[in-house]
């Protein structure tokens, strides 16, 4: 033991991942070294374990608890301040009001003209609004998962060259629309298929290199636990229990993220790729367990 | 004359108020006469004895009871709202279920042996004790005590939502429970047992075990494979573990924020897996054990008490690394943690 002991106020800290994680990790290396500092943080695991047991129920009732009026102010705060806002001010003036319904009137007047002179264009506007409808909800869906590995398949999303010849004589060829419409409905059912999982903000944060191999199957594998748990998390997990998974979470972020900088300086290292497998798994396996739990508890319902 | 009035207005008067008193002294008599039943049973039969301060469903007591014959080795399904579940093996091929102030009991037979046609699998369900209709919902046990008498031989598959759960000399045991401690003794040929608020105990068993919790510990003692290739899994997340006399070759340990201490001899050729996030790995073994220790300690510490033949020693920063080995180092033994302190003690 080399450093001085630390207090309970900063044990306690330490606990609640108040700290800065250059001194969490300071902490860390000191608690796993000193006894008398090692006693204190499991006094006080026993004590914050104790106060969460105690106040499990308080918890867990439908009070509106402090952090929730909280939120529901910042919430209506952020309503207020919301876009829209300063252009309705904008609006109210009474010159920039007349200037808008002129501009508006002759909008209106150009448009009524211009649909008299060519009545086809308006049905194929109308059935191009359709499909244009249709191709979005496509599109939206394989967002989210284009971002991670479902990019080869976002080209044949745009079927261009029928889409024309089709929206034109919809109302007359809808057998030919449909075939169109079936492919997309494919894509959307494939990239949904895909096991490829959505990325959350953890996922994000990780991203796999090179030099570990199989890292990639860990990020794919946590993220899609991730997904699973956020879901549910609120539901699934008691106020102590959530306290202690939180709290080992960010643990293992913190070792995953510190053995990643550790691997990219130096790709030989072999013992820093295999504390971050490890660490990873311990990921997982936090993970899994909150996963299994929810299912089990669908399970019994 | 004014005497013998008195005396006999004294008279009346006792007679009257012996007359008054009279129904008070029946009442405390009936009372007195109130005492418990004492069964006796036939040698042979268990004796069920009605426990005090029992919580009375509807203003009294009500116990629930169901048997039925099933082959030697049945396959036993079932799943425990609440309540305290005790399973027990015994040598009949029957299993008999008793429920005391919950749900009432139905013993569905799923499926029969062709040569007995005895029941291999049975589903032990419960369903309302108000309910007046017929038994036919699959709803899971409920009440204060819960016990089952099944054959020794049985595979006890059981799901729970918050239930202390005992099961004594059975086959095989698969038990999932949200909530509760579990506790596993004499299981011959397997167990898997899961609970996500509470502890894990296991003694006196064989086969492939696994056990998991969540926020509890994690104990296990003199178990052993009962086939070759049988292998030991415990994970916790933030729970201790605590392993003594485990016999098997093949054993995976892991915990998050929880330690490991493991106390008994390495089998040769065995594979030994102990891995924690910053929790403490502590290991009692023999001074003369003969194992290759693979110790990776990222930010943790190492400290052995047992001499050490160390092969490689790399101390960079963040990525601590030792590989040595004790005696003939017939065991592999890899200890893996990020943040927390190897120690290796004789035992």
């Amino acid at each position: 033991m080399t450093d001085k002991c630390y207090d309970i106020g900063t044990i306690q800290a330490f606990l609640d991942g108040e700290l800065a994680s250059e001194q969490t990790e300071v902490i860390a290396r000191h608690v796993s070294a000193c006894d008398g500092c090692a006693v204190l943080l499991a006094e006080a695991e026993e004590e914050s374990a104790f106060a969460f047991s105690a106040l499990e129920q308080e918890f867990n009732t439908l009070v509106p608890t402090q952090r929730l009026w909280t939120k529901i102010n910042d919430s209506i705060e952020r309503e207020k301040k919301s876009f829209w806002k300063p252009i309705f001010v904008f609006l109210r003036q009474p010159s920039t009001a007349a200037f808008a319904s002129l501009i508006f009137v002759a909008v209106v007047s150009i448009t009524l003209l211009s649909l008299k002179s060519d009545e086809p264009a308006k049905i194929a506007t109308r059935n191009d609004a359709k499909i244009q409808n249709l191709i979005p909800v496509a599109s939206t869906n394989l967002t989210k998962n284009a971002a991670i590995s479902v990019a080869p398949s976002a080209p044949s999303l745009n079927p261009p060259v029928k889409r024309e010849a089709n929206f034109v004589n919809y109302n007359q060829n809808k057998e030919e629309v449909r075939p169109v419409k079936a492919s997309l409905v494919q894509i959307e059912s494939k990239a949904r298929n895909s096991k490829t999982p959505v990325a959350t903000p953890d996922a994000e944060r990780i991203t796999a290199s090179d030099n570990v191999a199989g890292e990639e199957s860990y990020l794919k594998t946590i993220a899609s636990l991730t997904e699973t748990v956020n879901e549910r998390k609120d539901q699934t997990l008691t106020a102590s229990s959530r306290f202690a998974f939180e709290r080992d979470l960010a643990v293992t972020n913190d070792a995953i993220k510190k053995m990643k900088k550790e691997v990219q300086k130096n790709p030989n290292n072999e013992a820093a790729k295999q504390i971050l497998r490890a660490s990873y798994q311990n990921k997982i396996d936090l993970l899994s367990s909150v996963a299994d739990k929810n299912e089990l508890m669908a399970s019994l319902k | 004359m004014t005497f013998r009035n008195t005396i006999t207005r004294k008279i009346s008067l006792t007679v009257f108020s012996l007359l008054c008193l009279a129904p008070f002294s029946f009442i405390s008599a009936q009372i007195v006469e109130i005492k418990p039943k004492v069964v006796v049973a036939p040698a042979g039969q268990t004796v069920r004895v009605k426990r005090k301060n029992k919580k009375v469903v509807g203003g009294r007591e009500t116990f629930a009871e169901k048997s039925i014959a099933v082959d030697a080795k049945v396959n036993i399904s079932l799943c425990v709202s609440e309540g305290n579940l005790k399973i027990t093996g015994w040598e009949r091929n029957e299993i008999r279920a008793f429920v005391a102030n919950g749900s009432k009991i139905n013993l569905k037979v799923q499926q029969k042996s062709r040569q007995t046609n005895n029941p291999v699998w049975v589903m032990v369900t419960g369903s309302d004790p108000t309910d007046e209709k017929e038994l036919s919902s699959e709803e899971c046990l409920s009440g204060e005590e819960i016990e089952l008498d099944v054959p020794r031989g049985a595979i006890v598959n059981v799901k729970g939502r918050t239930t202390e759960t005992k099961i004594e000399s059975v086959r095989k045991v698969d038990v999932k429970n949200i909530g509760g401690d579990i506790s596993l003794n004499n299981i011959e040929q397997g167990i898997k047992a899961a609970t996500y608020e509470g502890d894990v105990m296991v003694e006196n068993s064989g086969g492939a075990i696994t056990l998991e919790t969540a926020n509890g510990n994690i104990v296990a003692f003199d178990v052993a494979p009962s086939e070759i290739g049988d292998i030991f899994k415990t994970k916790t997340t933030s729970g201790a573990i605590t392993l003594e006399r485990i016999e098997h070759r093949q054993l995976e340990i892991g915990s998050n924020s929880g330690s490991i201490k493991f106390v008994g001899a390495f089998n040769g050729g065995g594979q030994y897996d102990f891995r924690t996030q910053n929790g403490t790995i502590l290991l009692l073994i023999p001074e003369k054990s003969s194992c290759k220790i693979n110790a990776l300690y990222g930010f943790g510490k190492f400290n052995s008490e047992i001499k050490l033949n160390i092969l490689t020693e790399n101390n960079i920063s963040r990525s601590q690394r030792l590989i040595a080995s004790i005696g003939g180092g017939d065991a592999n033994v890899n200890l893996t943690t990020y943040s927390g302190a190897i120690q290796i003690k004789k035992q």
